[in-house]
């Protein structure tokens, strides 16, 4: 998807591409839509990535199989880098969420495979969402109990969650006596994706469809109030440029992952629970959008949110630039940094819901150095670690870069020593490369 | 150990209460702790008041972490039972993951009177002086399901080559050729190619005459069901699904491997391997999901180290106990060992973990439908 | 303010001072370093608590617990060290705090940044990135920016703490002129300033504090300028000077 995003991007002629430099002309093109000009160089890396493990998988790594399995692979690190982005503009850190998504699976499967079904009897209709909602206030209770360490009693907050870290793994473990807790309710494990947790091709047209209205709507209501205040306006070129590649982004990756289409067994039991007859060559259904990948969608959409239209986020900003600017300001910083690990822990929660559901059971090694990783796909997206820069869609894009690696190395049989070596280097490469090319943009 | 999970709730509460007070202090944390601690040490301390009756031997035992659920639960019980048996005496200490701890645990329990020791090791290396130091006080030693790199002690555990062995024998019996998928165990962890090693002196020959495939090979972080599930994904993309079976090292492994499975409706089609007979891989057995779970009974291994401690306790030399064999240790050493024989438990044979109570009937028959499985009715 | 104490640890940096300001009145305060200007002038933006003391506005007594309580109160400060966030645009600090939203609570930027222009207008007519972090723009305008931020909110009490000391000599006559009009427009003013020029310039009554103590206040139609330079070096009462003190000056 967002390759072609790129692809999309560098081929499109401007207005401007008459002048005989073309480097100019992209450059203004880039300036004219104000796009980041970080997130095309993440884009231009994720697709020499993807085009490179495409070319060494001899073509399986983009088949829209693979891009499926990435999709939901990704989705557990990419909600917490959401909420890490926050709590590293912000100037602090989060080192305990590997260990909380341990608390917080186990806490969540224990509810529904020993506590509810006491009570409502095995696979009730309400246990996927008691459990849910469990795990979400359990997360944003530990997230506030770790803020407000941080903020009122003033402990560093790499101390805090380094001692969130330990404590809350041995607290996974000693909830479960270090038993592995299955299985888990059948809905609840929608969640996950796995073999029926998938929306079907037509409702993924539909909602591709419904984003490429909303695309166009939100360019459109921008450009309104930006014309009744008498603000400046982006040349129309340049709207539409912008709104038809994210328009034709959404429906060309949309298609792509419709491409993938349920396993032979799968197909079968549908086709007989809806009375189709099985043809000789088999019945080409479309898995359409996996459940963890639509909540991944929202999440960073609400998060964008908050981060740029809600005070909220304006604040976590502000403390990023200036703590002190924030304070004099009349920012309730300390209340501010509760709330963004509060916000942090709730993410945390969503996560261990995706990948308990995804296992279909809850182990208290559970999402040991991912910590690492939603910090890595954080910075990997552009956010900075002295704080008051990052964004959202970096950070997606970050766990993009870093699940693509993963899944690209054990498709090409690289061990598990080796893709940790590989994928450290890359971190370390990649920051480099951007504080490179912001030293020279100044 | 109900009692552990309650207080883990407990913790999780009182950190909660604290959150909710809106007071910074880590109360809840101290109080869970020192709460957590005092359990675990009254645990221990009890038993060590406990002196069976009798005249024989004292047996010393030096738990490295007695807040595991098994060691309380199957091994301490069984080595009593033992010691019992032959009219030993029992005290024991707790090193709570300490490996400095440990050290000096071994030199109390001499103090204590100890005329033999079980040393369930932290850290087998740093062990060692302790080890050796009890040897030459002419106190046997018996390393207890972890390695001691010392000749004079006696090593007892489950041999994990056979449960390789095991696990690819009964895979193979299924699938005598196709292509094989190996999910394995943790690097860092010895085990890990001990069971590797046992899986390729099975399948070795098939192998050869190419009637098996190997199409996936990987290690598994920190036996991270989760990776393996990724790494299973990986591979029935890379094949198309042509994977007919599946030799996973254990059951965490094994859950992530039918979980991949199971998103291609896979599961129950494919054989996997798995071990250590967990509570919810024996419930994938009775479904069907798992082919093979290897039990290695702890309450075995805790009975056969009592019975050998009591032994070697009375002046029994090393080779003189019954069944021990040579180890040849990944140190060099050759080591007096008793290697016990797992368990592999299939579908026909669920009946031995419902009967010896290592799991409930209702544990084990949640979701299986009636008719499929013997021992669910 | 009546009789403010500050002190940190055993240290006294404001020791029992008196300060007076009138609307339409430019009052300055001066003395040498760590006389305990900004101290005082801190408690009353409520960036400080004072140990004791009492804060009047027209007669009545006033708690300020903090720089929310001061700006409600129509307090606003420009910092020397401006207090901005370099990483959000002028707008959003303009506005930082005390955003405008639309009814259902999101941020609205285009009211922002409307409001910005209107008032950059008056200040800085030539101002006009609104769409960049404040980092990348000159001391100037962000000097401008802070500006804004505490005239936008119809400020009564304005606190200026060194507001030319970053400035080239042109951008320096574009806040001497603007602190007249804020002036004329009838809000009060504490300014802070080791430019003893500037000072004679604009101000109406001069206050001189030494070591947390008022030395003196005058009216600086009564004073010269190097009468209010010895009161500062000397710490003496404008009456206690004579002709001596000034002479060492020189």
């Amino acid at each position: 998807m967002a390759e072609t995003e790129t692809r999309t991007e560098a081929s499109t002629t401007t207005p401007e591409s008459s002048s005989s430099d073309p480097r100019r002309s992209v450059r203004s093109l880039l300036r004219a839509t104000e796009v980041d000009t970080r997130l095309i160089g993440l884009l231009l890396g994720l697709a020499a990535i993807w085009i490179g493990f495409n070319y060494m998988s001899g073509g399986t790594f983009l088949s829209p199989r693979n891009l499926w399995n990435l999709s939901v692979q990704f989705a557990a690190v990419a909600t917490m880098a959401s909420g890490m982005v926050l709590v590293i503009v912000s100037r602090n850190i989060d080192l305990s969420v590997g260990s909380m998504l341990a608390t917080i699976a186990t806490a969540m499967a224990l509810l529904q495979s020993e506590i509810l079904p006491e009570l409502l009897g095995f696979d009730h209709a309400a246990t996927w969402i008691i459990a849910l909602l469990a795990g979400v206030v359990l997360g944003a209770l530990i997230g506030a109990f770790q803020g407000v360490i941080i903020a009122y009693v003033g402990v560093p907050a790499f101390i805090v969650t380094l001692g969130g870290l330990l404590v809350w793994r041995g607290v996974a473990f000693l909830m479960a006596s270090g038993r592995t807790i299955a299985p888990l309710d059948s809905t609840f494990r929608l969640i996950g994706g796995g073999s029926a947790g998938a929306i079907g091709g037509g409702w993924s047209w539909f909602l591709a469809g419904v984003a490429c209205v909303a695309i166009i709507a939100l360019i459109v209501n921008n450009r309104r109030m930006r014309r009744r205040y008498g603000l400046k306006l982006r040349p129309v070129w340049a709207e539409i440029t912008v709104g038809g590649i994210l328009c034709g982004a959404v429906l060309i990756g949309v298609g792509t992952l419709n491409r993938y289409y349920m396993p032979e067994s799968l197909a079968r039991s549908y086709a007989e629970s809806r009375g189709i007859a099985w043809p000789e060559g088999g019945l080409d259904i479309p898995m359409g959008l996996a459940y963890p990948v639509l909540i991944v969608i929202a999440i960073a959409l609400l998060m964008t949110f908050i981060a740029n239209r809600r005070r909220f986020g304006r604040y976590v900003y502000a403390i990023g630039g200036n703590p002190e600017a924030a304070q004099l300001a009349g920012v309730n910083t300390r209340w501010t940094t509760v709330k963004i690990f509060t916000l942090m822990g709730m993410l945390v929660a969503v996560a261990a819901a995706i990948q308990s559901a995804r296992l279909n059971a809850a182990v208290s090694g559970m999402g040991q150095l991912n910590e690492l990783y939603v910090i890595a796909a954080a910075v990997i997206g552009g956010t900075s670690l002295a704080g008051g820069v990052g964004t959202i869609a970096g950070a997606m894009l970050g766990a993009l870069v870093m699940q693509s690696l993963q899944s690209g190395m054990v498709l090409m049989g690289v061990d598990a020593p080796l893709q940790t070596v590989v994928v450290g280097i890359v971190l370390v490469l990649a920051v480099a490369i951007d504080a490179y090319y912001q030293r020279r943009a100044k | 150990m109900s009692r552990f999970r309650y207080l883990a709730w407990l913790t999780v509460l009182a950190m909660l209460l604290a959150a909710c007070g809106g007071n910074g202090d880590d109360v809840g944390d101290d109080a869970a702790d020192d709460a957590a601690d005092e359990a675990a040490g009254d645990d221990a301390g009890d038993d060590a008041g406990d002196e069976a009756e009798g005249d024989g031997p004292v047996i010393g035992v030096s738990w490295n972490n007695f807040q595991e659920e098994r060691w309380p639960t199957w091994d301490e019980p069984a080595i009593q039972e033992a010691l019992e048996d032959f009219g030993a005496s029992y005290i024991s200490t707790d090193a709570s993951s300490s490996a400095e701890q440990q050290i000096e645990d071994v030199q109390n329990l001499i103090t204590q009177g100890a005329e033999a020791l079980i040393v369930l090791a932290q850290d087998g290396t740093a062990i060692l002086p302790a080890v050796e130091s009890a040897l030459e006080q002419g106190i046997p030693v018996i390393a207890y399901d972890r390695l001691i790199e010392a000749e004079e002690a006696l090593y007892i555990t489950f041999d994990n080559v056979e449960v390789g062995r095991m696990q690819a024998r009964e895979i193979y019996e299924r699938v005598p050729e196709g292509n094989y998928v190996f999910i394995k165990g943790n690097q860092a962890d010895a085990n890990a190619d001990f069971l590797r090693s046992g899986q390729a002196e099975v399948l070795e020959d098939a192998v050869e005459a190419g009637d098996i495939q190997n199409v996936g090979e990987s290690y598994t972080d920190n036996w991270d069901p989760t990776i393996a599930q990724r790494n299973m994904e990986q591979f029935l993309t890379e094949n198309d699904n042509d994977v007919d079976a599946v030799v996973a090292s254990n059951d965490g492994t094994a859950g992530g491997v039918i979980a991949a499975l199971e998103s291609q409706g896979l599961a129950g089609e494919v054989p996997v391997s798995g071990q250590d007979a967990d509570g919810a891989a024996l419930n994938r057995v009775a479904l069907g999901t798992q082919t093979v779970s290897v039990w290695k009974d702890a309450r075995d291994l805790g009975y056969r180290a009592g019975e050998a401690a009591v032994l070697l306790a009375e002046g029994t030399a090393l080779e003189d106990i019954p069944d021990s064999v040579t180890f040849d240790s990944p140190g060099g050493n050759q080591l007096t060992s008793l290697l016990l024989e797992p368990i592999p438990i299939t579908q026909e044979n669920l009946d031995l973990v419902v009967d010896a109570g290592w799991i409930s009937e209702e544990e084990l028959c949640q979701g299986v439908e009636p008719g499929t499985v013997d021992v669910c009715g | 303010m009546r009789d403010v104490h500050v002190s940190f640890g055993g240290v006294k940096a404001v020791d029992g001072m008196h300060l007076d300001l009138y609307p339409g009145e430019v009052v300055a305060l001066v003395g040498g370093n760590g006389a305990g200007k900004t101290t005082l002038i801190k408690t009353l933006a409520g960036a400080q608590r004072m140990d004791s003391g009492q804060i009047l506005m027209e007669g009545e007594p006033v708690t300020i617990e903090g720089p929310k309580d001061a700006k409600e109160k129509g307090i606003e400060t420009i910092y020397q060290t401006l207090a901005l966030a370099e990483n959000i645009d002028a707008p959003g600090n303009v506005f930082l705090g005390r955003e405008v939203t639309t009814r259902l609570g999101n941020l609205d930027e285009g009211a922002m940044e409307d409001r910005t222009r209107a008032v950059m207008k008056r200040l800085n007519p030539h101002f006009e990135n609104f769409a960049v972090p404040v980092a990348s723009l000159s001391g100037g305008q962000r000097q401008s920016v802070a500006i804004a931020r505490a005239v936008e909110f119809n400020a009564r009490v304005l606190i200026m703490d060194e507001p030319t000391a970053a400035l080239g000599p042109a951008e320096s006559e574009q806040v001497r002129d603007l602190i007249r009009r804020l002036r004329e427009e009838g809000i009060g003013i504490f300014l802070i300033s080791h430019d003893i020029h500037d000072v004679y310039d604009l101000a109406d009554r001069i206050t001189v504090m030494l070591q947390g103590e008022h030395v003196s206040t005058v009216s600086k139609k009564d004073v010269t300028i190097d009468q209010v330079l010895a009161m500062i070096i000397l710490g003496k009462r404008s009456e206690d000077l004579d002709e001596s003190d000034i002479a060492s000056l020189h």
